[in-house]
């Protein structure tokens, strides 16, 4: 076969696979699903791995249901956020792999790394028979077309935060990108359960992947079900991207870098609270991560809270602590407490469905009507937050043990325990000044008199920021001493989400250390080295050249050595 | 053992050998060789404090050896006499003597800037058990005492399902958002746990005896004993949440659906 023969037989087959492949999914009954024995598989795995949450009927009612938040996926209603198909239609299988392989960071759907690739394939084949949708040849998926990524410059990031302001992605996810947009208050899903807006400062938490093609996919496809939608039609692939750009400038870093310490910087000048955050600059932020509080009955499992920044310092006679952490909405007004009641049954609600079944200050009536179906509304329309008053205000407490511990030994973590107690510095931020308690224990927490600890807090675009204010060695509490850990560890309540008392977020222990006033430059100790072995050096290579030198100039032996036994 | 490393410290041995190397390097090369192997030819590493203690028997041996005959101190201390006073060298000296100090001074630089960690506490991970523990009023002996549901296994096979589904959601409610979907201890709060919650699926549990699980469920963390670490550990008591049957569904689940059985009595100790 000629070269050339070869060429043109090749250009024939291709415009027949060409030709022939529109053909094949005309033909198709639908999608593929996979065939009997592949879903018999995938059933298997489904019963073992998944049902306990999405239900034996993929109706998204399992056992672990009641605390969950977001909810499980119901799969009968051919639904599914993270796809690369227009809003509304199926997803692809390669859409159902991906989202099984991966997981959706920060809810409680997982990754599954563990599985074969035959192994989620099969799941995805099985999933598909919870819908009809999904053997009903009119709705075969199409993928959208999703162009590769241009490069991001700081042109397209600027372009990108014009357009998201445009487009009204504000609305919902607030001017700084925190998720605190005028209508996040308002949102829900199509189930009728209440849902967030993203934080677009935590790229970690985002559901459908944090990679820029992650970013445009979701804005190009939207989440079906929820009050995102798709702006495949609406934006052109470069405004789409410019907005991804922006997106994904917001986050700062790739992960959330959590730590395990906060380093308190010693200032010259006295703490003045008013200055507020700008006293913080020079001391490094850690941030860390919080968890539910589901040790103690009246659990959390899905606190909105999912980190905190902390950071500190201290002059002469005070210790300052600047907590910061975004919250879709400040709850100013009702109260909080660290043992204020919480129902046994509210536990079965979860975190998000206590705001569902009425319990949130926005109940049904005061929602905006056209807010409850999203699927039909203009997401763009204009949604004010009804200004109601809240029954529980945020609240934020630190803990530090009552006495420096002499021993490995802490407080238990939530709140202390009878041998070992805590002092909590509790701020409800309805109230212009913090108090402190005392805790034996989730059961026993009394107020501590009198209280040393000063504060102010502040919201703004999102974000809480509160700081409080302790002396450094108080008559009848730990001291913080320079060049010393202490354990501290915080607890954080939204106020929206009816979390008070033992129903809120909260951090394991981590250490608190004041850093020395000064700490010791290396130069010395390293000049000193330095110098110290050039002496020996010096001293040792003169006393060998002034022992050997004259015998060895000009020879080669060893002057301790026959010169005969060498040769 | 890692065959790569070793191999590779033998070649240098065999080559040196070959191509008659002076004592000086043979020295050298003995000492290098053998902190390569202590240090990278373990597949368990050595802690860094064990590998000191061996270098200086090392360092001692070498030079015991190269003083032991004034032949063998000649020949090593030959290249150095000759190194530090003849001519053509002296470019060299000079770099030499300049760059131990500076390396000497980096050394003490990074020394001092080791990132800040907080104290670290050592902790057993499955201290032993109190002989008896009181769960709900109930007093339970922790050496006799066998899963109130373990004999439904052979004689209601029926029955027996249903308690390990029970416990099945006992599990997906309770413990999943630590220990995780798959039980392997991954789950969505464990970015903020530490110690990390036990993976029942790596075995450890084959280990363990079913009433030693009850006592870690029922008393969590607080109930640890002393060398535990009562004070960081996650695990809460479980007693204040849930019932006793409810405890022992759970258990059973957990040797369920990762196909191990609780360690068994020994001979001696069956009832």
């Amino acid at each position: 076969m000629t070269p050339r023969l070869f060429t043109s037989g090749c250009a024939v087959v291709l415009i027949g696979v060409v030709w022939a492949m529109p053909m094949r999914s005309v033909k198709a009954q639908g999608p593929y699903v996979g065939t009997d024995a592949q879903r018999e598989s995938g059933k298997q795995l489904y019963g073992k791995y998944c049902a306990q949450c999405h239900g034996d009927k993929g109706d998204g009612e399992g056992y672990a249901t009641p605390h969950l938040y977001p909810r499980p996926r119901n799969f009968t209603t051919g639904k599914f956020k993270v796809r690369t198909t227009p809003n509304g239609a199926l997803p692809t299988h390669q859409d159902l792999v991906n989202i099984i392989r991966r997981g959706m960071p920060y809810t409680s759907m997982p990754a599954w790394p563990d599985l074969t690739d035959q192994e989620v394939a099969n799941l995805a084949y099985y999933i598909t028979t919870f819908s009809p949708d999904f053997t009903n040849p009119e709705r075969a998926p199409k993928p959208v077309e999703l162009p590769s990524a241009p490069a991001a410059t700081s042109a397209t990031i600027e372009q990108g935060k014009k357009l998201y302001e445009e487009t009204g992605c504000t609305k919902c996810h607030g001017t700084l990108g925190r998720g605190d947009g005028a209508s996040a208050p308002t949102l829900k899903d199509d189930f009728d359960h209440p849902i967030r807006a993203a934080d677009l400062t935590q790229s970690w938490t985002f559901r459908g992947g944090a990679t820029r093609e992650d970013i445009f996919r979701t804005m190009s496809t939207g989440f079906n079900g929820t009050p995102m939608p798709a702006f495949v039609d609406g934006l052109s692939p470069e405004q789409r991207w410019a907005i991804t750009d922006y997106i994904a400038s917001l986050s700062g870093s790739e992960g959330p870098g959590y730590t395990n310490l906060v380093v308190a910087k010693y200032v010259k000048e006295p703490i003045d609270m008013a200055k507020g955050a700008a006293s913080f600059a020079a001391a490094p932020v850690a941030h860390l991560p919080i968890v539910g509080q589901i040790m103690e009955p009246g659990r959390a499992f899905h606190p909105p809270t999912t980190s905190l920044s902390v950071q500190a310092i201290y002059d002469d006679t005070s210790i300052a602590t600047l907590v910061r952490w975004h919250d879709r909405t400040a709850e100013k007004t009702g109260q909080n407490g660290p043992s204020l009641p919480v129902a046994p049954e509210e536990e079965e609600e979860g975190g998000g469905a206590a705001e569902a079944a009425g319990g949130s200050p926005f109940g049904d009536a005061e929602v905006a009507p056209g807010a409850a179906q999203p699927a039909e509304k203009d997401p763009f329309a204009e949604a004010e937050a009804p200004a109601v008053t809240s029954e529980f205000s945020d609240a934020v407490a630190i803990q530090i043990p009552s006495e420096t511990p002499a021993t490995a030994r802490k407080p238990y973590f939530i709140f202390g325990d009878a041998e070992n107690s805590v002092d909590l510095w509790f701020f409800d931020l309805a109230q212009a000044a913090p108090v402190q308690f005392t805790g034996k224990g989730s059961a026993d927490v009394a107020p501590k008199d009198p209280t040393d600890v000063t504060g102010v807090a502040s919201y703004a675009n999102g974000e809480w920021s509160v700081i409080f204010k302790r002396p450094l060695r108080p008559a009848s509490a730990a001291p913080f001493s320079p060049g010393e850990f202490l354990p501290i560890a915080f607890s954080v309540w939204d106020g929206f989400s009816r979390e008070r008392g033992s129903r809120r977020g909260l951090t394991l222990w981590y250490s608190i250390y004041v850093e020395p006033q000064n700490v010791p430059s290396a130069v010395g100790p390293m000049i000193r080295t330095a110098l110290s072995i050039l002496a020996i050096e010096l001293i040792l290579v003169g006393w060998v050249r002034w022992r050997y030198g004259s015998r060895a100039r000009g020879e080669l032996g060893d002057p301790s050595r026959p010169a005969a036994t060498h040769a | 053992m890692k065959i790569l490393v070793v191999v590779a410290v033998l070649v240098v041995f065999g080559v040196l050998r070959l191509r008659r190397a002076s004592l000086l390097a043979w020295a050298g090369a003995w000492w290098v060789g053998l902190y390569v192997l202590l240090r990278f030819g373990f597949t368990a590493p050595i802690p860094s404090s064990v590998v000191t203690i061996y270098m200086g028997i090392v360092t001692l041996a070498i030079l015991a050896y190269v003083t032991s005959s004034e032949e063998r101190r000649g020949d090593v201390s030959g290249p150095l006499v000759r190194f530090m006073t003849e001519r053509r060298y002296t470019p060299l000296l000079g770099a030499t003597i300049v760059a131990i100090p500076a390396l000497a001074a980096a050394n003490v630089y990074v020394q001092m800037n080791v990132p800040l960690q907080p104290p670290l506490f050592s902790r057993t991970v499955h201290p032993a058990s109190p002989s008896e523990i009181t769960v709900h009023d109930a007093k339970i002996n922790l050496d006799t005492a066998e899963n109130t549901f373990l004999h439904l296994e052979r004689s209601n096979a029926a029955e027996y399902r249903q308690h390990v589904e029970n416990g099945r959601r006992v599990y997906y409610r309770n413990c999943v958002f630590c220990h995780g979907d798959n039980l392997s201890g991954n789950g969505m709060f464990v970015h903020g746990l530490d110690p990390i919650p036990t993976n029942f699926t790596d075995g450890s549990i084959a280990g363990l005896r079913d009433s030693f699980l009850l006592w870690r469920i029922s008393k969590g963390g607080p109930g640890l004993p002393e060398e535990g670490g009562p004070w960081d550990t996650a695990m809460p008591a479980w007693e204040k949440i849930l019932k006793e049957e409810e405890m022992w569904e759970a258990i059973l689940f957990l040797y369920d659906f990762t196909g191990q059985k609780p360690r068994a009595r020994e001979a001696g100790e069956h009832k």
